[in-house]
């Protein structure tokens, strides 16, 4: 597995794509705290571009890769080498350079123009997206054989993630306001991991609000330890389940 | 000495099979060629030996062992693939380097003479990414023979070829044989391989229609060509 | 006459009252050592200076100093044992009635009430340390309290761990200047009823619900920072009932809601800044001429409330981070208006849980759409002038 890491992890580095996205994150970066003279306004910017982009990217490329390494992958699993290196090699190279990537780009300038406790927590939180999305996209070019329709199933499947399933969830909350709906609002949208990586973020941008009359609920459920763990115990599971199902698959797969 | 045994293997694709009953034993200082019609079930034989397709239905066992979870038995097995895709970052010496410290052979066990007949050793620094056809089969045949393999699976190796690399190619699986390894050549162009080979497998739509030595076939037949042979041979067997 | 200087020290032959009440006006009592013999008076014009590390202990039986003459200076004094109590409002120092006390560099050390000031004019009130007791808070008094006063100076203090930091009611031409008033259970400074004052260059952080003036006219609050202020009902700043003043230049920074006005009238909001609230400005429909300018509002979550649809106020000039207009004429200002309130504002007040959907793509989008084709916010609540760039960069 070590060295299925080694050697993905030297294509990668010089794959174009990867250093385009790592460039472009850091022009997106850089020039949201050179543009913008508040370097708060400048990182407000950066959590919409961490919330709605990057896990179209992490997603779109880990499964484009995906494909294109596909005749390589059959190349190793002829070595005397199990599936399970294969592709535990091949994953944990792609997240490596994916937060690589996304560190170079994104953590560095908030590292230079805004070292904030709220920076930090958009740092990690958003390198859990990329790992999710990154999971999610293995999942999907290896279950789907054409390279199209996979593309196609991540851009819905971030879409879902992005913006249907809030759509739906405040279609709920007003087709249910006259019930007691309230307890159910948070944990329903911590089920997604775009809005569980999101609240957390605003847990700490937001913070002034939240402790105004919704406060209460806030605290309750992710100001204590205990929810906080379960939080990043959810996006856990976002990791680990598909990557789980994405080495079932592969183990079985006929390449 | 038997060395691969295929036991009754089939393996299904949605409702279609595209290999059926498999049974046939493959030995030590063979060379086996394998024919049938285009999508007949040659490369899903051969892959189901690799471990790159898993077999719905049967067994095949390496040296008396069940091949399945354990990816170690493949430490003896040489595969030329049909068609080729490396690494594009790549040049053709670091994917030689690659993948004998994947293999985790050391300087003195790797073969290198096929490098420099097929005219590799010139173009060790080219990009993987900007070889022509030709040449990615040699780095492919390369590959295959690099590990000194005493089982050599090979998909279609001279498709692509010039005839000299394709003679060499030959050349060196001949070598194997003679060393007591068992080749598997899949080939269409029966011509180029019949010299070859010691025993025919035909292939026709996902079974094994039969499994003969060459002599055989042609005492059977008549015929002094296999282009010819099989045709009379086909209409005479009973399929089971 | 010449003033004397009388040196005390506490414990000697000699109580301190007995030497208070044998003191002529103008002397000075210099007090060395711990003092505990109960309240103190102080009845004629003199000084009480305390040596380091001099303390007054009331020794719970009331107040402890107690001055009830005209031109009188505590000063140097650590100040404890005030009783606390249901009936009275014992104080570290009270002054009863008078003129010119001088109450200066004391340690007002867990008092009931710490500076109590009733029916006084022209005190000065420097440099002192309040601070309550944060364990037992709520049964604590307030930190500087003026009651019935005019022309006094609260300067350079620091109150902490008190009800409200600083209390006025029916207090006149006042300045309260370079005080920090932090940790407070209710206000960190309060005011009622208490007209033409004037306050400047205070921090009010981390209390209960920050700054209140309530039914007071021409009032001035210049280069204060109300920083922190958060709680269901809390904010940085309450304008209640407030005609013609200024708030100018003054730092709203991380509060629930930075500045609630209600039923204000002309009254000018300039060159704040709003920074990182909950909602930067609450503005009531009921607030009428009120100018709103050069302000700043970045990183808050909202920028602004209001409870109806009636905007009598001119807001115009300011600056929006969440502003994305253009300015073609290149006059510094956006040509399209920005329209502080937004849809998601709107749905907050409603369905406060809504608050889940903050920063989120479908916010945005919702947001964008209510501000291009505005149907549920009142059409006069806009900024008609947008700054392009930050006032002062």
């Amino acid at each position: 597995m070590i060295k299925v890491f080694k050697y993905t992890l030297i294509d990668l580095a010089r794959n174009r794509a990867m250093l385009g996205y790592a460039l472009l994150l850091l022009l997106v970066s850089e020039g949201l705290f050179q543009l913008e003279g508040d370097p708060m306004k400048a990182f407000l910017g950066l959590v919409q571009v961490v919330i709605a982009l990057v896990p179209l990217i992490a997603m779109l490329f880990t499964i484009v890769y995906g494909y294109d390494v596909l005749e390589f992958t059959q190349l190793l699993a002829v070595q005397p080498i199990g599936r399970s290196a294969i592709l535990g090699g091949q994953v944990l190279a792609l997240s490596v350079s994916l937060l690589l990537a996304q560190g170079f780009g994104l953590g560095l300038p908030l590292l230079v123009h805004f070292p904030t406790r709220v920076a930090l927590v958009l740092t990690v939180t958003g390198s859990a997206l990329v790992l999710v999305f990154s999971a999610l996209g293995t999942l999907i070019a290896l279950s789907q054989r054409e390279k199209a329709r996979g593309v196609g199933i991540g851009l819905g499947v971030w879409f879902v993630f992005v913006l249907v399933y809030d759509a739906l969830l405040m279609w709920l909350m007003f087709a249910l306001s006259d019930r007691p709906i309230e307890p159910w609002v948070v944990p329903l949208a911590a089920l997604d991991p775009i809005d569980l990586a999101r609240i957390m973020v605003m847990l700490e941008v937001d913070l002034a609000a939240m402790m105004g009359y919704s406060g209460a609920l806030y605290k309750e459920f992710f100001g204590s330890t205990g929810g906080m763990a379960v939080a990043l115990g959810t996006l856990m599971l976002w990791i680990v389940v598909p990557i789980a199902f994405a080495f079932r698959t592969f183990r079985g797969k006929d390449l | 000495m038997d060395r691969i045994a295929f036991t009754g293997v089939g393996k299904r694709y949605g409702p279609t099979w595209a290999l059926r009953h498999v049974d046939a034993v493959f030995r030590a200082g063979e060379v086996v060629m394998v024919i049938g019609p285009n999508g007949s079930g040659k490369t899903t034989l051969i892959k189901c030996l690799l471990g790159l397709v898993h077999p719905t239905e049967g067994a095949i066992t390496l040296d008396g062992k069940i091949i399945g979870g354990d990816p170690s038995y493949r430490t003896v097995i040489g595969y030329m693939p049909q068609i080729s895709q490396f690494p594009a970052a790549l040049t053709i010496g670091q994917l030689f380097h690659m993948m004998q410290d994947i293999r985790g052979l050391g300087p003195a066990e790797v073969d290198d003479t096929l490098i420099k007949e097929l005219g590799l050793d010139t173009q060790l620094n080219k990009r993987l990414s900007a070889l022509s056809g030709g040449t990615e089969q040699k780095v492919s045949a390369v590959l295959a023979f690099r590990s000194r393999p005493s089982i050599l699976v090979m998909d279609e190796p001279t498709a692509g070829l010039d005839p000299l690399a394709a003679r060499t190619v030959l050349r060196h699986a001949d070598r194997v044989r003679n060393e007591g390894g068992t080749v598997l050549v899949t080939s269409h162009l029966m011509e180029e391989v019949e010299a070859l080979a010691d025993r025919v497998a035909y292939i026709q739509d996902g079974s094994l229609r039969f499994l003969l030595p060459m002599k055989e076939i042609f005492q059977a037949t008549g015929e002094d060509r296999l282009s010819r042979a099989i045709p009379v041979l086909l209409s005479k067997t009973v399929p089971v | 006459m010449m003033a004397r200087v009388v040196p005390h020290a506490a414990n000697g032959a000699v109580p301190l009252t007995q030497r208070l009440k044998e003191a002529l006006p103008g002397d000075t009592i210099l007090v060395s050592g711990e003092v505990r013999e109960g309240t103190l008076t102080i009845d004629r014009p003199m000084a009480l200076i305390g040596a380091a590390g001099a303390v007054i202990d009331g020794d719970d039986a009331g107040d402890v100093v107690v001055i009830t003459a005209d031109d009188v200076t505590v000063q140097g004094f650590t100040v404890r044992g005030s009783r606390i109590s249901d009936m009275h409002d014992n104080a570290g120092i009270k002054v009863l009635d008078r003129a010119r006390a001088h109450i200066v560099d004391n340690f007002l050390d867990g008092c009931f009430f710490g500076i109590y000031l009733s029916g006084s004019r022209d005190a000065v009130v420097q440099g002192n340390r309040v601070v309550g007791h944060p364990q037992r808070e709520n049964r604590m008094g307030n930190g500087i309290h003026l009651w019935h006063c005019h022309n006094v100076r609260i300067l350079d203090n620091l109150v902490r761990d008190h009800r409200d930091g600083i209390y006025f009611e029916f207090v006149t031409d006042t300045r309260i200047e370079r005080n920090k008033s932090l940790n407070n259970l209710r206000y960190g400074l309060h005011f009622m009823f208490s007209n033409r004052n004037a306050y400047s260059y205070n921090r009010f952080q981390d209390n209960g619900a920050g700054v209140a003036v309530m039914y007071s006219h021409h009032m001035e609050m210049r280069h204060n920072r109300f920083l922190s202020n958060r709680g269901a009902s809390s904010y940085g700043l309450l304008l209640k009932e407030i005609n013609d003043g200024v708030l100018e230049d003054n730092e709203f920074a991380d509060n629930t809601t930075g500045l609630l006005v209600d039923g204000c009238n002309r009254f000018r909001i300039v060159d704040n800044s709003f920074r990182a609230n909950g909602w930067a400005l609450r503005l009531f429909a009921n607030a009428t001429a009120c100018v709103i300018t050069r302000n700043l509002f970045v990183g808050n979550t909202f920028d602004l409330s209001t409870n109806g649809d009636l905007m009598l106020n001119d807001i115009n000039g300011n600056y929006w981070d969440r502003y994305v207009g253009y300015d073609l004429d290149r006059d510094g200002y956006g040509d399209v208006p920005y329209r502080p309130l937004g849809f998601f504002g709107l749905l907050v007040e409603r369905m406060p849980y809504a608050m889940v959907f903050s920063r989120s793509l479908l916010v945005a989008l919702l947001d964008q759409a209510e501000r291009l084709i505005p149907t549920l916010t009142p059409l006069a609540m806009k900024d008609d002038h947008p700054l392009m760039r930050m006032p002062n960069g």
